[in-house]
């Protein structure tokens, strides 16, 4: 467009200044006070000492980290096996339903986050439905089975709350192939399963790859879901985090975590618009 | 759209050719369907339990929720929330799409950097967001308070709102709001009788779907909310540390009530806009 563009200008100032002042520069604090050392009174005392690096790597918290990574990742790898088939069913059989599909299943996320979290206490626990369903099929008298407080609990609510988002980019990818490919290769005698392994697949990946940032982020930083499903040998990185936040904690520390949590997910940005170059160079070729 | 008939057909084909497979297929997205309302059902259907058990369906009763109607301090924490998802929707809805508009259109350089911002806030574990936000206000000694939970909301709602509403932005053609340029309205007039009214579904929708959000959210409310009433979700989480109730039962009821009927409502106005032009309702939501 042409001149007059200095109204734009002005639109782009509030919204700006509102993340400059409560995002980046918070975010630049959590730096700071990850390098402070506390005094007596628990207040930071700035710096730049790594003791709360030292100790966030140390062998007492260094479980919780690869715990927390694992647990993500088995919730996104269970989302992906989850996820694909509905999409793909969707996008490719879904027909004039198609729309009202997706949202049938997007919609439970609309559903309070606690909420859903609580519904799964609620079936899972020691007098919950699941052990009222099992006592009345004739376990009567046997003490009732342990579901919570175990990893697959954790993992299993992560599941539930992050399906939607490797849903959505999945079936936005499934949905915009070109269908014309899929015949191309049919007409040229492919089988159904050589067409979905060499076209379909590789054409959604982008959808997946999306999906897989979108469901690992938010499950690194969880901690709900760990603190109601789980127990203390469950705890997850935002656990740890909040526990440092709350009166006992020390909030340098609780500050390193956050910035080791960053970190991860900087490698998974790096990584997927490293990959996404790389699939954008292999279109081009 | 113009594709669904030839790939209606050539599921047709398939389906011909195989017929196993979709079935199974179906069947399976069945199941993941069940698997994703069931628990939601049980909290429903408990909710309206006779008995205090969360095991045995005792019989029929509306007990639960005239108990909530008598506890005061979950009204109190309704009100809180109420307020928080308002104001919420308020900032992040003007701002955002001040930011939106000003993203697309400003032609600055520096608007990629402020995208980049917007960007890395979207991905960002909320933890660590409300974490930086907790530290903010207690280095510049505000005291913890409603408006702390809103300003902290807003800033994640505000990415929320400038991403929906710019991708649609970017799906309009420029061309009408060059044509009114050419016939002498101001840019102002320009924005204010020309784009905000093809932005509106976008800026609607987009509002809604962050109140429903910042109404119930629960990370970031958690950390910056201080010692006066409990919001809605802080509360729910310390009566579920506390012990499950069935009041629970009631209010998870109600709740999903309330929240998935708004946003039907904001997907409503999703489709709304893609019957009249451009792409559907998950490529939006994608950005």
């Amino acid at each position: 467009m042409r001149s007059g563009r200095a109204i734009f200008r002005v639109l782009l100032l509030p919204g700006t200044l509102w993340l400059a002042v409560l995002f980046v520069i918070p975010l630049g604090l959590v730096a700071a006070v990850s390098l402070a050392r506390t005094n007596i009174v628990g207040l930071p005392v700035y710096g730049l000492h790594l003791d709360n690096y030292k100790s966030a790597f140390q062998s007492y918290y260094l479980p919780v980290i690869f715990r927390t990574v694992e647990y993500a990742g088995a919730a996104t790898a269970i989302i992906g096996v989850l996820a694909y088939p509905t999409a793909y069913t969707i996008a490719r059989f879904g027909g004039r339903l198609k729309n009202a599909l997706i949202v049938l299943v997007i919609l439970p996320w609309f559903v309070d986050y606690l909420v859903r979290i609580y519904a799964w206490v609620v079936i899972l626990g020691d007098n919950g439905t699941l052990n009222g369903i099992l006592h009345g099929l004739g376990l009567r008298g046997s003490p009732p089975v342990q579901f919570l407080n175990r990893p697959w609990a954790v993992i299993g609510g992560l599941v539930y709350t992050y399906f939607p988002f490797m849903v959505l980019p999945v079936y936005a990818a499934l949905e915009q192939l070109d269908h014309q490919l899929i015949e191309a290769g049919r007409d040229l005698y492919a089988s159904g399963r050589r067409v979905f392994w060499h076209i379909t697949l590789p054409l959604s990946s982008p959808g997946i790859a999306a999906g897989i940032v979108l469901t690992f982020l938010p499950s690194l930083g969880d901690f709900a879901t760990a603190q109601l499903l789980g127990g203390p040998d469950t705890y997850m990185v935002g656990n740890l985090i909040a526990d440092q936040f709350s009166d006992v904690g020390d909030i340098t520390f609780g500050s390193a975590l956050t910035i080791v949590l960053m970190s991860v997910l900087l490698v998974v940005i790096l990584g997927y618009l490293w990959t996404g170059s790389r699939r954008a160079r292999a279109v081009r070729a | 759209m113009d594709r669904l008939p030839a790939s209606q057909g050539g599921a047709g084909v398939r389906r011909a050719r195989r017929p196993g497979r979709p079935r199974l297929l179906v069947a399976f997205t069945a199941l993941v369907v069940c698997y994703l309302f069931a628990p939601i059902a049980v909290v429903v259907l408990f909710s309206f339990n006779k008995e205090d058990s969360l095991a045995v369906f005792g019989g029929f009763s509306t007990r639960w929720y005239v108990a909530l109607l008598h506890d005061g301090g979950i009204h109190a924490s309704l009100i809180a929330s109420l307020e928080i998802g308002a104001a919420t929707m308020m900032i992040a809805g003007i701002a955002g799409t001040a930011l939106a508009l000003g993203l697309e259109r400003s032609g600055l350089r520096a608007a990629r950097v402020v995208e980049g911002t917007v960007m890395l806030n979207l991905v960002s574990p909320e933890i660590a967001t409300a974490v930086a936000a907790l530290l903010i206000f207690t280095q510049l000694g505000i005291t913890l308070s409603l408006a702390t939970v809103i300003l902290a909301n807003a800033t994640w709602a505000i990415a929320y709102v400038t991403i929906i509403v710019r991708s649609r932005l970017a799906s309009l053609s420029s061309q009408v709001e060059e044509a009114a340029l050419d016939l002498y309205a101001s840019q102002w007039q320009t924005i204010r009788l020309v784009t905000l009214p093809l932005l509106w579904p976008a800026i609607l929708a987009s509002s809604l779907l962050v109140f429903v959000m910042s109404f119930d959210d629960f990370i970031t409310t958690y950390f910056v909310s201080g010692l006066g009433v409990p919001p809605l979700p802080v509360r729910i989480y310390s009566m579920i540390r506390f012990g499950v109730t069935p009041e629970i039962n009631a209010i998870g009821a109600l709740m999903t009530v309330a929240t998935v009927s708004l946003a039907l409502t904001a997907l409503a106005l999703f489709a709304l806009r893609r019957t009249r032009s451009g792409p559907g309702v998950v490529t939006d939501l994608n950005g």
